[in-house]
This record gives C-alpha cells, sequence and structure tokens, in this order.
C-alpha cells in the first residue's frame, strides 16, 4: 500500500515536472523581459495585452509587438487576457500601477473594454487598439484593425469563384458575441447572396473551435449530402471542417477558412484546404508600436488618424508559398 | 406541594415501536427532581415531548395544573421551559457571548447587534457560573467541560421556570460539578424547578429531592430522595430477573485469544484510553461496562485498527499485532460490530447480500470475477443460520428492522472467521425479543470457540450475559467482576470511580 | 450511554394507501427507465422533423460523437460512484491529445535529435500520462485530503497549463505521421471503420463492456460502491478504502487520455484547448443516467444511456438548424429534469420501501 502509493505520487509529480521543464523553452508569456535588472524608468515600458496565444494569430500579434518594441529600446510586459473582459480591467490596472508608457491591446470585448481604456487615459497611459475595434472613438489613441469586412469580401468571391458560382454550402460562424464574427459572416454574404444559385443550407457557430467545427460539420453533412462547399469564420474551424470531409465520402467539398494561419496556409500548398484571407497581423502590431513610440517622443501627439483600417489579402494556392508568420512576402 | 409540570397518560410511538407506555409523571415546583433508567427507558422521550421538540402519541402535558400544546421548542421556551441536551449545541466558531445570545441577540436602534450589552450580560452570568471566562474567547477553544457551562449559562440567561438537564454533568470534572450544583441549589432557591436525568447515583443523591425511575418506557417508582437507597435504586432500574431474558454461556474457556497490555490512546485533555491491559480466552463472553465517554468504544476501535494507539501491545492468538490497520487486524482474527449501524455498519445503498459480503467479498472469486451463485448461498446460508428475517437477499438493508440488521452486520463479521468478536453495545436501539436473540447467538458463538468481548450500558444485560465484567471510567479499566461475585451495586460505583485497578 | 431510544425512522408523513402502491410502482418503473425514455423520444421527434435523423449513417455518425463523451463519462461514473467529483476529465483529454500530437508530429527531444515511437506505443503513452494525472487527483484526495472538488479543480488548471505548455500554445497540425518515422496510422482509432461501424464506436463497447464487468463482477466494483455508500462501514469491513479512491480517479483519468486521443485522431491535429469543458458534459450524462452525486448509486449503462441523450441532443438539434443559443438552453433543460425526476424517484422508492417493509 505505502510502497505502491509513494511510487503513483513519484511518478505523478515526475510526469507533470518533465511536461512543465520540457516544454520550458517557450516564450514565457506573463513576464516582463528584456531591460537589464536595474529597476525600469517608468516611461520606457510597453504593455501587450492580446487574447490567448493558443491562437497563432494572437501569438503571432503578440510576438511582432514584442519584438519590434524590445527593438526600440523599450521594455516590455506581455499579458494574455484569454478574451475575458475582467481579467483584461485587472491587467490595466497592473499596467497604470506600473506606471506604463503606452499599452498596445487586442481587446476582450467592444463595449466591455471601453472603461479600462479610459482609466488608462486617465492615468495618463496611451492605448493602442490593434486588430479589434471599440465602439467608441477617442479613448484610444489609435485603433488599426484589419479590415475584415473588406477581407470577407475576398474571401467570399475567392469561395464563389471556386464553387463555380452555383450550389449548395454551408457556413460555420464564429462565437456568436464576438463582433468579428458577424462581420466576416456579412461580408461573406454581401458577395454570396449575390449568385442566385448558390444556397446556404446550414447556417452554424462552431465557436471558433476546432473540434466542435469538426462534429458540427458531420452532423450538417449527414443533414445535406449535397453540399458542395463550407465557409468558416476562422482557420480553425476551417481545419475542423476539413477533417469532417476528409472523413466523409466527398473529399472534394470546398473549404475556405479566414486569418492566415500556418496550419492553412500548410493545407493550401497541399491541395487540402481551399484558400484563407490572411489579416497582417505581424504589420499591425508593429505598426501600433511604430505609433506608440513617436507618439512618447512627440509629448504626447499623434499625426495619424485614430481609426486606421488594414487591408487583407487573399491567400490560395498561387500565393501560398510566399506566406510565413501572418505576412505575404514579394 | 405544587405540581409545576404534569405529563398525564403519556405515551409516545415510533413506528410500531412504543418507547414510551401510558406515563404519569410528576415535577414539583422548587425542587430538583430525579429521572434514571436505563438505555432506552424513555427518559428522553419524555424530556423532549416536555421541550417541545416531540409531540406525544396520546396523553396530555399540564403546565401550572393548564393544559398546553408544545408543538415546537419555541413554544416550551415561550412557557419557561429550558432545556440543556447532553449533546452540545454551540457553535464551536463562535465566541463564548455570541453563542449564549445566538438567535436572539440584544438590538440597538433595533437593528445592530449590541456587542457590549452582549458581553456585559454574558459576563454576568458566567459569575454565576464560577467562571472567569473572557466572552470573546472561541467556544471551540474550551474544554468540554466549560462548554457545557457555557451551554448551561445560555438557558440562564432566559428567564426559565422549568430547566431539563439530560446528563449534564458526563463532561465535567468534579470542581465543574460542584460549581453546577451550587448554581442548582441558587435555581431552586428561586423557586425554579429542576427536572435532572442522570445516571451517577452519588451525584444525584447529594442534590435531588424527588426520583423517579423509568423501565422499558414505563414509570415503575417515584419516591422522596430521602425515602430511597442506592440498593433500591438499582432494583427499580433492573427491575426483572435478568437471567429469565438472557441466555448465559456456559461453555468451558480455552487459550487466551486476544491480549492487551497497556494500550494507551491520548485524546486532547486527558487519554481516552489509560494503560488498559485484559485479556479474551476461547470460549469466554467478556462484557465491558461504562458510562458515556469512559473509553469503550475508543478501546475497540483501537483493538480493530481504527484509532492508532499511542502505547501498549496488542497479541491475537499469541501473535503480537504490529500493524494497526483494520485489514490487518482482520486477517489476525479480530472482528467488530459497531456501535453505531447506521453510521459505521450498513452500507444503505447495498443489498441485504452485498452488505453480509462486503468485508469478504474478495474471496468468492472465479478468475476475478464474482461468483453469483456462491455468493448467493454464502450469504442465504448466514441468513438461515443468524435467523435474519429479511424479504429477500436482494432487497435494500435499509428495509429491516433494527434488530435484523443488527444480524446483518454481524453475519459479516462471522464471514471473516474471527477469533475474537468485538461487539460495541450489540443490543443497543433493538426490542426486548431481539436482544435476547443476539444474546442467545454470543453464548453459541463463544461455545463453537470465539472470544466474545462486547460493550454494554445496561446493567442487567451485562451481568446476565458475561463470564467477566471489566468497567471502565474515564478512560482506565477500575474493577473487574466475575459472573460469580457482579452485583449492580458495585458496577455502578465502579463506572464513577477514580480509582484504577491495580 | 443515555437513552437514544428506539432508532427506527418515523414514518414517511403521509405513506401512500394501499391501493396507490400499484400506482406508486409503475411511476417508479417508468422513472428507473427515464433515460432510454427520453432517448427514444428525442429519436422520435427528430425523425417527425428530418428524414436524415433515422438513417443508417446519422446513427452510425451520431454514436461515434457519442462515444468521446460516454468514454469521458465512464471514467467520470467510477469516481462518482465513491462519492468523489472529476472535473478535470476535460483537461487529461487536452493534455494527453498534447503529448500524443507532439510525439507524432515532432518526436521526443534527446538533445541529439528527436526519437519517434510506433503509434501503439505514442498512444499507451498518452493513456498512462492520464492514468498518472488522475493518480495525482487520487493523492490528493486520500493523502492530502483535500476535497475532490478542489482537487480536481486544480489539476483542471494544471492539466490544461501544462497541455498549452508543451506546444507554448501552438497546434500539432498533421498527426498522419511518415513511413520513414515508422508512426502512421494514428487515424485508425479516430477515423476508420471495421465492419462499417468506426473504431472509436468499437473502442466505447470495449469500454463500457470493461467497466460494466468491473462494477458488477468484480470485488473491487462492490468496493466502490460500498465507499459511496457508506465509507465509515467499509473501513470498518476491511476495505482499503484509500486504495479504492486512488484507484478510481487512475481509471477516469485513463478514460480521459483515451476519449482525447480519440478526438485527436478523428481531428487529425492537436491543440492545447482539445475537449475544454468536456468535464461537465460527461458529469451531466453520468447523472442523466442516474448516478447518485453523493455516491454508491449508479450503473454504467445508466451513464452510456446519458451520454447518447446528450448527444443525440445536441446533433440532432444542428441536424434540424436550431440556434446555438437554444440548444444550450434546450441541454440544459434535460439535465435539470434529469436531476429532478432523479429525486422524484428516489423519494417514491424510500415511501415505497416504508410501505413494504
Amino acid at each position: 500500500m505505502k510502497v505502491f502509493r509513494k511510487t503513483a505520487l513519484a511518478a505523478s509529480a515526475a510526469t507533470l515536472l518533465l511536461l512543465t521543464a520540457a516544454c520550458g523553452g517557450g516564450d514565457d508569456s506573463g513576464s516582463t523581459s528584456g531591460g537589464g535588472s536595474a529597476a525600469p524608468a517608468a516611461s520606457k515600458l510597453i504593455v501587450i495585452i492580446t487574447p490567448s496565444p493558443d491562437n497563432v494569430f494572437f501569438k503571432a500579434e503578440q510576438v511582432a509587438a514584442d519584438a519590434q518594441a524590445k527593438k526600440l529600446g523599450y521594455e516590455t510586459l506581455v499579458l494574455s487576457h484569454d478574451d475575458d473582459p475582467t481579467k483584461q480591467s485587472q491587467q490595466f490596472d497592473t499596467a497604470i500601477s506600473r506606471k506604463a508608457a503606452a499599452i498596445i491591446l487586442d481587446n476582450a470585448g467592444a463595449d466591455a473594454s471601453e472603461a479600462a481604456i479610459q482609466r488608462a487615459k486617465d492615468a495618463k497611459i496611451p492605448t493602442f487598439l490593434v486588430d479589434r475595434e471599440i465602439n467608441k472613438t477617442g479613448v484610444a489613441v489609435a485603433q488599426i484593425v484589419s479590415n475584415n469586412a473588406q477581407g470577407a469580401g475576398l474571401g467570399g468571391q475567392e469561395f464563389a469563384k471556386l464553387m463555380g458560382n452555383k450550389g449548395e454550402y454551408a457556413e460555420l460562424t464564429g462565437k456568436a458575441t464576438d463582433t468579428n464574427a458577424g462581420v466576416r459572416s456579412q461580408g461573406y454574404h454581401g458577395i454570396l447572396d449575390q449568385f442566385p444559385d448558390m444556397k446556404m443550407v446550414a447556417q452554424e457557430s462552431a465557436n471558433w473551435d476546432q473540434a466542435e467545427a469538426l462534429q458540427k460539420t458531420q452532423t450538417i453533412l449527414q443533414a445535406h449530402p449535397n453540399i458542395k462547399g463550407i465557409i468558416a469564420g476562422n482557420d480553425t474551424m476551417a481545419l475542423g471542417a476539413y477533417a469532417a470531409v476528409q472523413a466523409s465520402k466527398n473529399k472534394k467539398i470546398i473549404v475556405t477558412g479566414f486569418d492566415g494561419s500556418p496550419d492553412v496556409v500548410g493545407s493550401i500548398l497541399k491541395g487540402g484546404i481551399k484558400a484563407t484571407v490572411l489579416q497582417p497581423a505581424s504589420q499591425i502590431s508593429q505598426m501600433a508600436v511604430d505609433q506608440a513610440d513617436a507618439y512618447l517622443k512627440a509629448g504626447g501627439k499623434t499625426d495619424q488618424a485614430e481609426k486606421q483600417s488594414i487591408d487583407c489579402v487573399l491567400v490560395n494556392a498561387d500565393n501560398a508559398k510566399q506566406v510565413t508568420d501572418f505576412a505575404v512576402s514579394g | 406541594m405544587n405540581e409545576v409540570v404534569q405529563a398525564k397518560n403519556v405515551s409516545k410511538s415510533y413506528g410500531g415501536v412504543r418507547a414510551l407506555k401510558d406515563v404519569t409523571f410528576t415535577a414539583y415546583r422548587g425542587k430538583v427532581n430525579v429521572l434514571v433508567g436505563e438505555n432506552g427507558a424513555g427518559k428522553s422521550t419524555l424530556m423532549k415531548i416536555l421541550s417541545g421538540s416531540e409531540q406525544p402519541t396520546s396523553g396530555e402535558i399540564l403546565l401550572e395544573g393548564e393544559p398546553v400544546t408544545l408543538s415546537t421548542p419555541r413554544d416550551a421556551q415561550q412557557r419557561g421551559i429550558g432545556i440543556i441536551h447532553q449533546e452540545l449545541s454551540l457553535f464551536p466558531n463562535m465566541t463564548v457571548a455570541q453563542n449564549m445570545f445566538a438567535g436572539r441577540e440584544p438590538r440597538r436602534k433595533g437593528r445592530f447587534v449590541d456587542d457590549r450589552e452582549q458581553r456585559r450580560r454574558t459576563r454576568e452570568v458566567l459569575n454565576r457560573l464560577g467562571q472567569d471566562l473572557d466572552p470573546d474567547t472561541l467556544v471551540g477553544d474550551l474544554p468540554i467541560g466549560q462548554q457545557q457551562l457555557v451551554e448551561i449559562g445560555r438557558v440562564l440567561l432566559e428567564h426559565v421556570r422549568v430547566l431539563i438537564m439530560d446528563e449534564p454533568t458526563s463532561a465535567l470534572s468534579n470542581h465543574e460539578v460542584d460549581v453546577l450544583f451550587r448554581v442548582m441549589g441558587d435555581l431552586r432557591a428561586e423557586d425554579v424547578t429542576v427536572i435532572y436525568i442522570s445516571h451517577k447515583l452519588d451525584e444525584f443523591r447529594r442534590i435531588g429531592d424527588f426520583v423517579t425511575v423509568f423501565r422499558d418506557g414505563g414509570l415503575v417508582a417515584h419516591e422522596p430522595m430521602s425515602e430511597t437507597d442506592t440498593a433500591w435504586i438499582v432494583r427499580q432500574m433492573v427491575g426483572r430477573d435478568p437471567d429469565s431474558l438472557y441466555v448465559r454461556n456456559t461453555s468451558a474457556t480455552g487459550d487466551v485469544l486476544l491480549d492487551v497490555r497497556g494500550l494507551t490512546v491520548l485524546g486532547p485533555t486527558r487519554p481516552l484510553v489509560d494503560d488498559v491491559s485484559l485479556s479474551v480466552r476461547a470460549g469466554e463472553v467478556v462484557g465491558v461496562y461504562g458510562l458515556m465517554g469512559a473509553g469503550r468504544t475508543e478501546l475497540v476501535e483501537c483493538l480493530m485498527g481504527m484509532r492508532p494507539a499511542d502505547a501498549g501491545q496488542v497479541s491475537v492468538r499469541g501473535r503480537v499485532e504490529t500493524r494497526a490497520t483494520v485489514q490487518a487486524r482482520m486477517d489476525a482474527g479480530l472482528a467488530l460490530v459497531p456501535e453505531d449501524r447506521q453510521r459505521d455498519g450498513l452500507v444503505p445503498t447495498m443489498s441485504v447480500r452485498d452488505n453480509i459480503l462486503l468485508a469478504t467479498i474478495g474471496d468468492l472469486t472465479r478468475g476475478g470475477l464474482l461468483r453469483g451463485g456462491r455468493e448467493q448461498s454464502t450469504a442465504a446460508a448466514k441468513v438461515a443460520e443468524l435467523a435474519i428475517k429479511i424479504p429477500g437477499l436482494a432487497g435494500l438493508v435499509t428495509s429491516l428492522s433494527g434488530g435484523n440488521q443488527q444480524k446483518v452486520v454481524l453475519a459479516r463479521a462471522l464471514l471473516t472467521e474471527p477469533a475474537v468478536l468485538l461487539l460495541d453495545e450489540p443490543t443497543r436501539g433493538i426490542d426486548v425479543g431481539a436482544k435476547a436473540q443476539i444474546a442467545k447467538l454470543m453464548a453459541e458463538l463463544a461455545a463453537q470457540g470465539y472470544g466474545v468481548l462486547f460493550i454494554s450500558s445496561e446493567l442487567a444485560e451485562v451481568i446476565a450475559m458475561a463470564d467477566r465484567v471489566l468497567v471502565m471510567a474515564r478512560g482506565r479499566l477500575t474493577a473487574e467482576f466475575t459472573a460469580a461475585d457482579v452485583t449492580e451495586e458495585a458496577l455502578v460505583s465502579a463506572s464513577a470511580s477514580e480509582k484504577v485497578l491495580e | 450511554m443515555t437513552d437514544t431510544e428506539v432508532r427506527t425512522p418515523a414514518p414517511a408523513s403521509a405513506p401512500p394507501a394501499k391501493g396507490n402502491v400499484a400506482l406508486a410502482k409503475a411511476a417508479l418503473w417508468l422513472l428507473r427507465g427515464r433515460t432510454l425514455i427520453v432517448l427514444v423520444v428525442l429519436v422520435v421527434i427528430f425523425s417527425a422533423i428530418s428524414s436524415e435523423y433515422l438513417t443508417q449513417s446519422n446513427l452510425i455518425l451520431m454514436t461515434k460523437h457519442v462515444a468521446i463523451n460516454a468514454i469521458l463519462a465512464i471514467g467520470v461514473t467510477f469516481v462518482i460512484l465513491t462519492g468523489g467529483i472529476d472535473l478535470s476529465v476535460g483537461s487529461i483529454a487536452g493534455l494527453s491529445s498534447m503529448i500524443v500530437g507532439g510525439l507524432l508530429f515532432s518526436g521526443l527531444d534527446v538533445g541529439t535529435g528527436h526519437i519517434f515511437f510506433s503509434v501503439a506505443v505514442v498512444i499507451v503513452i498518452g493513456i498512462i500520462v492520464g492514468a498518472l494525472v488522475g493518480g495525482l487527483n487520487g493523492l490528493l484526495v486520500t493523502r492530502f485530503k483535500v476535497a475532490p472538488f478542489i482537487a480536481t479543480l486544480g489539476i483542471l488548471y494544471v492539466a490544461r497549463g501544462a497541455a498549452q505548455l508543451l506546444s507554448d500554445g501552438g497546434t500539432f497540425p498533421d498527426l498522419s505521421g511518415t513511413p520513414e518515422r515508422g508512426n502512421e496510422g494514428f487515424r485508425f482509432i479516430g477515423v476508420d471503420s471495421l465492419l462499417g461501424i468506426p473504431v472509436a464506436v468499437w473502442i466505447m463497447v470495449l469500454v463500457a463492456a470493461a467497466a460494466i464487468v468491473v462494477t458488477t463482477r468484480t470485488p473491487f466494483g462492490r468496493r466502490i460502491f460500498a465507499v459511496g455508500g457508506n465509507e465509515r462501514a467499509a473501513v470498518l469491513s476491511g476495505i482499503r478504502v484509500n486504495r479504492v479512491k486512488i484507484a478510481v480517479y487512475v481509471i477516469s483519468g485513463a478514460c480521459a487520455a483515451l476519449a482525447g486521443l480519440l478526438l485527436t485522431s478523428e481531428l487529425g491535429a492537436a491543440y492545447p484547448d482539445t475537449a475544454t469543458t468536456y468535464e461537465l458534459n460527461a458529469i451531466a450524462a453520468a447523472v442523466l443516467g442516474g448516478t447518485a452525486l453523493a455516491g454508491g448509486r449508479g450503473t454504467i449503462i445508466g451513464t452510456v444511456m446519458g451520454a447518447f441523450v446528450i448527444g443525440f441532443l445536441s446533433d440532432g438539434l444542428v441536424l434540424v438548424g436550431v440556434s446555438t443559443f437554444w440548444q444550450s438552453v434546450v441541454k440544459g433543460a434535460v439535465i435539470i429534469f434529469a436531476v429532478v425526476t432523479e429525486q422524484a424517484q428516489q423519494r417514491l422508492q424510500s415511501s415505497l420501501n416504508k410501505r413494504t417493509a
């Protein structure tokens, strides 16, 4: 009994330790890095807050901002709010108490984020928004977002073209509470609804989740065996849908995504998923940091408009080779 | 003389069992009215009725000659009847003052708790009880005796006309008992009526004015204390001729099966089991008598490996047992039938069969799988052997009567093929017929060569059934008698003794 | 000892009259079979709405979806039977998914290079990891006396975090393996079929059969019920309660890992959020199937039925195109219905016991 217990304890503890140690090489988000050991001057800290880096898109965004800030001589504090506005609010408090010079934020909700950004503003800390907008203007210094509507238009056009402008299709939408889920869906339909021969037979939310997209697609294919294509609101759902297609009888069903993640780009290169829309995540992050730097050096002034929209790029078999880390080269 | 409280022709039945049979009881104003009787005699049931927590099945209650209905404890309180239960009903996480006023806090501006007033009045009551205690002490930090006094203080805070005390001294030291008796004297002088339940003959003879004896749910005697003596009280309590009810073991004794030397289990204030040495031979039925808190249950739990011993040695069949786990002790040849069947004995979600086989289920397999036929036949054999009345082996064990539930637990213990059977209050809460059956079983088991060690709080039972009686008090063995020389009086005095058996 | 009086419980306040006993027995019978009844009702309703629902291929697909939750729920049932709870199964599924994903995609880093194992070895490693994390739950609950809810809640976070650390948050996108590495064929358990039935469904059947045998036909199973029914009585019967408890958490962890592997194989990719919140579906299936959260009462077959109800309901709602929000509402309502009827069954049962005792 005793021996049994001790062995089990040791083994379990060892497993967890190993797991954790084996992964120690990664970027420890959440810790202050760079700068050196001397106490930081208050004005040299940039706080970067993004959704969970589980998603490669946010990861790229985070890494690009972090690298750019360090290049410009700032210290950074990288945090993740996991799409929880409460957590985001607490992280703003942290930034304020640490007297950050600026905050780069991919926010946790259009309305729920305003109060926190205002609080930072009151504490004389400028916030630069990336990727997602908020509804109010005049609170953040800049809102640099990829043009989701334009991107969805591109995605819709490519999907229609791949479908030959006709046939049954299904749509997987993102989390219903997320603005981008709605914007992208509207963008798709702005194009697709113009083709009278294209018929949407199912529309389901898979909450941006891969496994959920897989199971829901399987069920949809069951109900509608004549489906020719599936258009997904992001790349992880596209991957889930593609796995379902691979397991089904009709492996020729067209799947497209949105984001331009490396996994989908890889799939496009292999002729799996047909297209995705790349959001220039790295570029947007770098722009935000550059503008923050300029703003601080100018003593709190900016010559840029608050709302800035960066166009998305369509990725398909033709240009997939040139894509790395959410950027198209050449 | 002035009758304050009267219970007239009161009966109370639980299910089919009659706990009180047509009892007419009177308590007199400004007197200490003592109630005595064995377990299950009906004292506590009557007190529950008088304090409003139980309703009589028939009969009526008179207060100052007026018929009253006490449908809740609150009704009783409002009429000036207070009760101090044997089990403490305090909140250990709250202070003394908060406990005293729990649920009836003095208010300031009708809204906020008046802490200062609460503390002041608490201090007053504590002084009256001779306790120099900080009202802000947490009750959980007090020794059990002082907690009991807090409980008493709580009742004194109210204006009581009738104060019921159910064994208030079982946890008190001698000094604390003196204080309590002084307070009772004061209350008597203030014309408060005290109804006092106790087992301790030497104690209640000091304070009581009247004594009422209960037996088997009926009131058998009621006399002024001055006209009684200890022997008379014990005779009234025991009443029947015990030997007519119980079968006595007559088998010859053999080897020593269980040998205990210097067993000690430490407790928070004093040892729960204090340097106990005893032995049980094959064919012998040994009884352990004592009052609540004497350490008897702790003794058998320690023997069974459920509680670690702090000192001492246990040998079974001549082999010293070092490993103190239930499994090890079971393998060594001990089996325990616990005191509280519901809490420690039965698995209420399981069938009669599964309950019987629980301890030995590992022996009924072939290739790792249970053999349904063997399960059925093994359980059925035990049911027949012990004459357990069941609706079916697959029926839930909770549908059985108390006596049959006890036999289920006994059957499980016997299946482990023990050398010594430990029985903790084996006849508790079962009817007289079942008691006799259990006694007969114990004698039969002894005849088959088992050693039997049983705990009992009933004088008649322990005298009638045991070949040898050990008496425990305050964790120690205070006396040992053989069947030939044991008497009720000797047992009672030994169970209250401070003296250690040499 | 003072008077504790006779301990016979007082009879129910208003015992049913004689004539009602038959009615009560019929009601009890219906309540016992409620999971099956609900399942049949669901199938009837959905078949009426969509002709696609009751087709062979859809039934197979839905059963395949059920398999993952059923395996998780079977593991959780073991724990609940002992009176515990396991909130960490979703995270354990995610962790083993990531470990298997990592081993197949990038191999084991040994400094000088990467070692790749065959699929069978990888699967065994994944399940062992799940069992070990389950064992950790068990140790926390027994040795360190942490309440099961808290212990497994803690492990829920720890295991999820470990899963994320393994890839630094990333996804292992391609688990198909290569001939050179000798690790092809992971798709077998999640994608392929045997005799027209998905392998995942066969695995569920095997796990359920084994669990049924263990719970009903072995001494260990009997001890699980005893620990959940009355722990003190189990101790006194010589049952090594701590060992039983550790074992059920190990079983639960291993089942969770297996479910995670099936999910990962089907998806062909491992990502750290795999099976997030699946523990709730698993517990719901167990409760729906009549497992009492207090322990000591429940059946594996009931749990599997519960998983079928949840799965057939979710897929049916998707099939007929009900909105996501309504899907949530309906699922919650069914779970509450299950618990309410469970209570009704208990009350009816105990009042009947008193009548017939």
